[in-house]
């Protein structure tokens, strides 16, 4: 099966080893994998800063850039959930919207790509540890990705898992609002980190990198000694 | 005689502007989409919904009592004397007559020294100076909600509003026959009366246990306002 | 007090709320509470995705009739003898309501829990007047006592206040002489007003929802003290925002089931009233007068637009009990009588940009207030649109941000400006890089490293790791 990869703009910056992972995983899943050069970002700083127009110039790049595309997968719950926003920003655009439409169809999250498309639950990924789960809010509430991820952690082995009060509540990342209102960013990313530690877990494994810098920004300004990873991370590891 | 009304047309002119059209003079009220309501507590038998409503007094902080007609008159006044006794104020209401009240009202309270006020409207404000001072108010449910555990009490001359609201305690006499699933079916009565064009009464209580409020630090204090104890007495036979 | 209830700035607000430990222990774990019960409400009626769907087309369904029900409500109150007053203003509906008191040369007005008449300030109106104003609700009652605090909370307006505070407040003002139990304190209360609702002129209540078809208010409160507002006083007032109706008996059931379980998880709250027009007959008890004021206030604006939405609220607090940001600042950083998500999308519209502009940014749109709405608001959506209106239609962004989000669509929108910003990140930051972080970032950075690190940008991005590594999918 021919996958597209959206790497997402943090992960290509900043988590390449995110990226990595994502591409042995499937790779061993027997996916082939691509990953259209001219891709950038999906747009969310501007856009949900509330610059929409000055953004679409992106959004359309993107538009093309997975024009044919078969399946587009991305490590990323809130970069997949813009892209099936997509057709309602364009909305009553005759030649956008369509386009935006296609493209929202055949983007997946990866974790939801996996079980959903490849119906695999049990990708063979072994981790010894105490690890926890922060469900990541685009992810779960608005592109309603809610039971993948847990079922394909259930099946690493070696790994045991204490849940995360509160898993549901926002970390404080909300891309800007870290930036503009960043002492209300930090005392929630205070909560949440306070939180993980009360699991007592070594690991916190999430889904999407935007949360995972921020928790794992504060957990080592904290000097906590727990390991922050990716969930694609946690798949490949054996 | 009609109340008056005032600035109504500029008002709604301006709405129906916003709204980017002329006045409406007709809408009917519309075919929902939607019927949850239905659904709760469908096909329950009579004796199922007074165990949801015996169940449901838990919550509400309201002790249930289950009689008969032959009993009704000592549990009426067993409850009354674990209250702590009068006085007593009631509604005007024959059907006190008709469940065998008639004795305990009219003999062996006042051979106890228990002081009653019935209801008489000619008497005006003396009703509600009485209800003021009652230590128990004894109402009759006209229809009951299994499932909230809410008496439903009709309003009128005979019927003061404040026996339910002003004495200390608060007793429910509760026929078997006036329990319902939920609310939407009191609402549907009340409908129905209203388009055979019956006036609705000027005042329709749901009353769901004694009042209480949860205003200071979130803890529940029973008693606020209305009364601070509460008990319904179910006759089976009604 | 008006909707606007500070001349703070924002971030001195938040910052005080920030700093206010016992109110964010007292909202989060209320917030916890309001959750479980809110949650568990909801999963022991069942169907509760079909409820909302219900919820929100009665109310769509009203707002694209406004004029229509407001007509029949109106028809159907005066039919019962009830006066009815449309006003367009706060001024209007408080100089209407100040000359019906007048009228009636009242003294002492007892009023219940209404949002809307905090909205118009009314209570300063009736106190120019001479008149003695008694909050009856437990929570406003505390708060009035107090000195006239704004609430922090639509539903539980006294949130932010412990007990202690409490019992000082009585035992300054009224020479409280018991305890802080709240059993007590409630005890004291309720002696207190008991006496001012039996002496009262005038009652004044809000309206939870209206019913147009028998011209009839619904009252939903678990202490009663809106039932002994409307039924002892000479006179009712009503008031009411325009939006606040539904067509029949049917609808305001079921808004009422969706209203008491996501306010206060329970199915039904203690007192749900429906009053139609003033006393009959020989009623005893009741008003002999009814008047019901309709109050716009800017509603209308909200009509036909994008925001049109925000306006099928029934104020039941389920997204400011599930929102993050308000567990952490309070009610009170928001500047106005409505906080939370609801009052960051409605108080900018009802009260303008230039004292509301930040609200719409005091949220990461994480969406936790619109999957708790019962009505199906889509809150974060609207917060959205509010920054667009501020950015695009307002231009009301400072330079500094425009011209960085312009960067960002240039960066974003051409893959030369992308390449070399991205390959310039990591030597550009390695000034600020400490091994694989960043502690004190600069410009926009800074407030990000003050509170955790940033990490510094990958040597080798991982487009450029793609590229070069071996094919075919052999492992590296
Ligand atoms: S916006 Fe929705 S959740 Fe918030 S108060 Fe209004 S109805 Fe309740």
């Amino acid at each position: 099966m021919k996958v597209t990869l959206f790497a997402t703009c943090l992960v290509d910056m900043f988590q390449s080893d995110v990226g990595k992972a994502v591409v042995e995983v499937l790779e061993r899943l027997g996916c082939e994998i691509e990953f259209p050069e001219s891709q950038i970002c999906c747009g969310q700083p501007s856009y949900n800063s509330g610059y929409v127009e000055d953004t679409k110039n992106a959004m359309k790049r993107m538009i093309t850039t997975f024009e044919d595309a078969e399946y587009v997968v991305s490590p990323s719950g809130s970069c997949a959930y813009m892209f099936h926003e997509y057709p309602h920003i364009f909305q009553g655009d005759p030649i956008w919207e369509p386009k935006a439409k296609s493209l929202a169809a055949k983007t997946y999250e990866l974790t939801q790509f996996i079980v959903d498309v490849l119906q695999v639950e049990d990708v063979g990924a072994q981790l010894a540890g105490r690890a926890t789960y922060h469900t990541s809010c685009h992810m779960t509430r608005l592109l309603g990705v809610k039971e993948a991820p847990m079922k394909l952690l259930k099946n690493v082995k070696g790994l045991e898992f204490s849940e995360l009060s509160g898993k549901e509540r926002c970390c404080g990342f909300g891309g800007t609002f870290s930036v503009k209102m960043g002492n209300i960013s930090e005392q929630m990313v205070d909560e949440k980190v306070c939180n993980i530690e009360e699991t007592g877990a070594d690991i916190i494994i999430g889904a999407d990198a935007g949360c995972l810098m921020n928790i794992g920004g504060r957990i080592d300004r904290k000097g906590k000694p727990i390991k922050v990873m990716h969930i694609a991370e946690v798949l490949n590891s054996r | 005689m009609n109340g008056m009304i005032q600035n109504r047309n500029v008002f709604l002119d301006k709405i129906a502007n916003r709204l980017g059209r002329d006045r409406k003079t007709i809408v009917k009220r519309p075919e929902w989409a939607y019927h949850p309501q239905d659904e709760v507590l469908k096909n329950a038998t009579q004796d199922e919904l007074v165990d949801v409503l015996k169940e449901q007094c838990k919550n509400i902080h309201t002790d249930f009592v289950i009689t008969n007609t032959a009993k009704l008159s000592d549990s009426l006044k067993e409850v009354v004397n674990r209250y702590g006794g009068g006085p007593v104020i009631t509604w005007k209401d024959e059907r006190f007559d008709q469940y065998g009240l008639t004795k305990l009202m009219k003999e062996e309270w006042p051979q106890d020294g228990v002081d009653l006020h019935v209801w008489n409207y000619t008497k005006k404000e003396e009703n509600i100076e009485k209800a003021n001072v009652a230590n128990v108010g004894i109402t009759i449910s006209d229809i009951t909600l299994a499932e909230s555990g809410t008496a439903v009490l009709f309003s009128s001359k005979d019927k003061g509003r404040t026996v339910s609201f002003l004495p200390a305690t608060s007793i429910i006499i509760i026929p078997k026959s006036s329990i319902v699933p939920r609310m939407t079916q009191a609402a549907r009565i009340i409908r129905e009366k209203v388009k055979s064009g019956e006036q609705v009464a000027s005042c329709i209580n749901f009353i769901t246990g004694p009042s209480n409020s949860a205003d200071i630090e979130m803890i529940l204090v029973v008693g606020v306002h209305g009364p601070i104890k509460a008990t319904y007495i179910v006759v089976e036979d009604l | 007090m008006a909707m606007k209830t500070s001349v703070e700035k924002f971030n001195d607000r938040v910052d005080k709320g920030l700093q206010d430990s016992f109110m964010r222990g007292a909202v989060s774990s209320a917030q916890e509470r309001f959750q479980t019960r809110r949650l568990g409400a909801a999963e022991e009626l069942g169907n509760w995705e079909e409820w909302r769907s219900h919820g929100e087309e009665i109310r769509q369904h009203v707002l694209d009739n406004l004029d229509y029900y407001l007509f029949e409500l109106s028809e159907n109150v005066s039919k019962r003898g009830g006066h009815v007053y449309f006003a367009q203003t706060a001024e209007e509906a408080t100089s209407y309501i100040q000359n019906v008191v007048e009228k009636k040369n009242a003294k002492k007005i007892v009023k219940s829990k209404s949002m809307v008449t905090e909205e118009i300030n009314l209570n300063a109106g009736l106190e120019k007047l001479g008149c003695e104003v008694i909050e009856t609700d437990l929570g406003e009652y505390i708060l009035q006592v107090g000195d006239h605090e704004p609430p922090s909370h639509i539903v539980v307006p006294a949130l932010h206040k412990n007990k202690e505070q409490i019992r000082d407040v009585f035992k300054e003002k009224q020479g409280y002489k018991k305890t802080e139990k709240p059993e007590e304190l409630a005890l004291h209360a309720r002696e207190k007003l008991r006496q001012e609702y039996l002496t009262a002129d005038v009652g004044i209540t809000g309206c939870n929802f209206a019913i147009a078809e028998t011209g009839s208010i619904t009252l939903v409160t678990n202490e009663g003290n809106a039932d002994l507002v409307a039924a002892l006083p000479k006179t009712q007032i009503t008031v009411m925002g325009m939006e606040r109706l539904v067509p029949t008996f049917e609808e305001m059931e079921v808004l009422v089931s969706l209203l008491t379980r996501s306010a206060v998880g329970q199915k039904l709250t203690s007192y749900i009233t429906t009053l139609t027009g003033p006393k009959e007959g020989g009623d005893v008890d009741g008003p002999e007068e009814f008047h019901l004021v309709i109050v716009d206030n800017g509603r209308s604006d909200i009509l036909g637009g994008e925001f049109q939405p925000i306006l099928q609220c029934i104020r039941c607090a389920a997204c400011v009990n599930a929102c993050p940001v308000y567990r952490h600042v309070g009610g009170h950083s928001y500047g106005s009588i409505y906080s939370g998500p609801v009052g960051a999308v409605l108080s900018p519209l009802l009260g303008g940009y230039d004292d509301y502009k930040e609200l719409p940014y005091a949220s990461t749109l994480c969406g936790a207030c619109t999957e708790a709405c019962p009505v199906k608001i889509p809150l974060h959506e609207l917060l959205h649109k509010h920054r667009q209106v501020i950015v695009e239609k307002e231009g009301r962004s400072p330079v500094s941000e425009k011209l960085l989000m312009k960067a960002f669509g240039l960066g974003a929108s051409s893959p030369a400006m992308y390449k070399i910003g991205s390959k310039m990140a990591s030597p550009v930051m390695s000034p600020f890089t400490n091994g694989n972080k960043i502690s004190k970032g600069p410009g926009p950075l800074k407030a990000w490293t003050e509170a955790r690190e940033f990490p510094a940008p990958n040597k080798e991005r991982f487009r450029d790791w793609f590229k070069n590594r071996p094919k075919g999918g052999e492992q590296s």
